[in-house]
């Protein structure tokens, strides 16, 4: 409790003192006794008087002996201490002189004193509370910048959890094998565009049938193993692929010329300085 | 040679005496101007003497005394010496919560540990309160005197419901249980 604290106490104190002062009742008369409380009382104080010089006058008779020794010490001690027990246990409590005048003269005195104690209790439970509200107060403080540390020390964790994850062989290889399926997708996506433009725009010709009725004078009747330019490209990239260092196809009978004279014009494939029935992929790489 | 006596005499209305022995006589005046400034309620007597037992001469004329404080300084060998001397003009009724030890100059490092080691076996033999006061400073004074005040009120019989034995039982220094005290302190 500093300084500061003490005068406000003080001050609070003070007001309310003067709000109450008006309710108090004035002083007591002092020393207004009756003639015949006063008697009783002095009665009463000879009476004790008397026992106490009885007692005195036992004690001086008695024989006391001192020892100084510790052992002795002790059991004396020991011997009053159970006497005064015995005494706390059989005594009875004595009530004050039944003279309403004298009760009122102890309560007038006692009100003050108790009044002064619970003015000190009530100043010092007022600054404690005061103290405790402080307290309170920075405590919720720290409470508060503990949670902001715990969440500021969490989103860091996180992120950290994160990195190492991105960072770690695992993370690598997964992050790879996305790679190689994203890529395997679009491959097969490329391969089925093309299969399917293929199929659409480059089919076999027809056997029979009223369209190739004309072509039949013109061209020869196409064979009927003919394979379908999906398979030729198909052959011709499996071949650069598997022996890169032998490129070139043989073609047959089951290739159809158009299509062989399409590619080659084209520069989609090439053929063989030497051998004019193989053709290979241009390499496009 | 005659021994003081609590019981000896009858008490005085409203009245506490008090006797501080001291061999140096310095801080005996500091606390007894303390007591009597501290208490106003009470009309308490302060006696001062340097050692035990009391000049006969007077033993008629003074009323009896309700506790007896031993001030002992740590930094002289006399003042031990002669607290030991004066222990021996106490009736044992004395031993009964109305004499205490005061002690001064505990705090100070030069202070051979002998003497409060056996002070504190000389306390703790006689059931007897050991108070460490501060001499140098008005606060430590202060607080001396007050505590010394608090156990006089209650040795002279002028708290309800309280007697010297009672609070001597209370607040008596005892010897520590530890086994090896007495190679520590």
């Amino acid at each position: 409790m500093d300084a500061d604290e003490l005068l406000e106490n003080a001050k609070a104190l003070a007001n309310q003192m003067s709000e109450y002062q008006d309710n108090l009742p004035p002083d007591a008369l002092a020393s207004e006794l009756s003639e015949a409380a006063r008697v009783e009382l002095i009665d009463e104080c000879e009476e004790q008087f008397c026992q106490l010089q009885q007692l005195q006058s036992e004690i001086t008779l008695a024989d006391t002996e001192s020892l100084q020794n510790p052992d002795h010490q002790a059991a004396s001690r020991l011997n009053t201490l159970a006497a005064e027990l015995k005494e706390w246990q059989e005594i009875q409590p004595k009530l004050l002189s039944s003279n309403p005048e004298v009760l009122l003269a102890v309560g007038k005195k006692e009100l003050p004193c108790l009044n002064k104690q619970l003015e000190m209790v009530l100043s010092c439970s007022q600054a404690k509370r005061d103290n405790l509200k402080d307290v309170l107060k920075s405590e919720l403080e720290w409470l508060e910048q503990k949670k902001e540390v715990l969440k500021a020390a969490t989103e860091q964790v996180t992120a950290l959890q994160e990195e190492n994850s991105r960072l770690s062989e695992k993370g690598v290889l997964q992050d790879m094998k996305k790679k190689i399926h994203r890529l395997k997708e679009y491959h097969e996506n490329l391969l089925e565009t093309l299969g399917d433009i293929l199929a659409e725009h480059f089919p076999l010709p027809q056997q029979g049938g009223n369209a190739n009725k004309k072509r039949k004078n013109v061209f020869p009747e196409p064979r009927a193993d003919l394979i379908p330019l999906h398979d030729i490209l198909e052959l011709l990239m499996n071949k650069l692929v598997e022996t890169p260092h032998e490129p070139y196809v043989q073609i047959n009978d089951t290739f159809w010329p158009p299509y062989i004279e399409m590619l080659l014009r084209h520069g989609i494939a090439s053929r063989h300085p030497e051998d004019c029935f193989k053709i290979r992929l241009e390499a496009f790489y | 040679m005659s021994l003081l006596k609590p019981f000896n005499k009858l008490p005085e209305l409203n009245t506490a005496n008090i006797l501080l022995v001291e061999n140096e006589t310095q801080f005996q005046k500091k606390l007894a101007d303390t007591i009597v400034q501290l208490e106003n309620d009470v009309n308490v007597i302060v006696r001062l003497a340097r050692s035990l037992p009391l000049p006969v001469e007077i033993a008629e004329k003074r009323q009896r005394i309700d506790l007896v404080v031993f001030i002992v300084h740590l930094s002289s060998e006399q003042s031990l010496l002669s607290t030991e001397v004066s222990l021996k003009q106490l009736e044992s009724g004395y031993f009964m919560g109305k004499m205490c030890f005061l002690v001064t100059g505990a705090r100070c490092g030069t202070v051979p540990s002998e003497r409060l080691t056996s002070l504190k076996k000389m306390a703790a033999s006689l059931n007897s309160p050991l108070l460490m006061t501060e001499d140098g400073t008005t606060e430590g004074v202060n607080t001396a005197a007050q505590r010394v005040l608090n156990m006089l009120k209650i040795s002279a019989g002028l708290v309800p419901m309280a007697t010297g034995l009672y609070l001597s039982s209370l607040i008596r220094y005892t010897v520590p249980a530890d086994p090896d005290w007495q190679d520590q302190d």
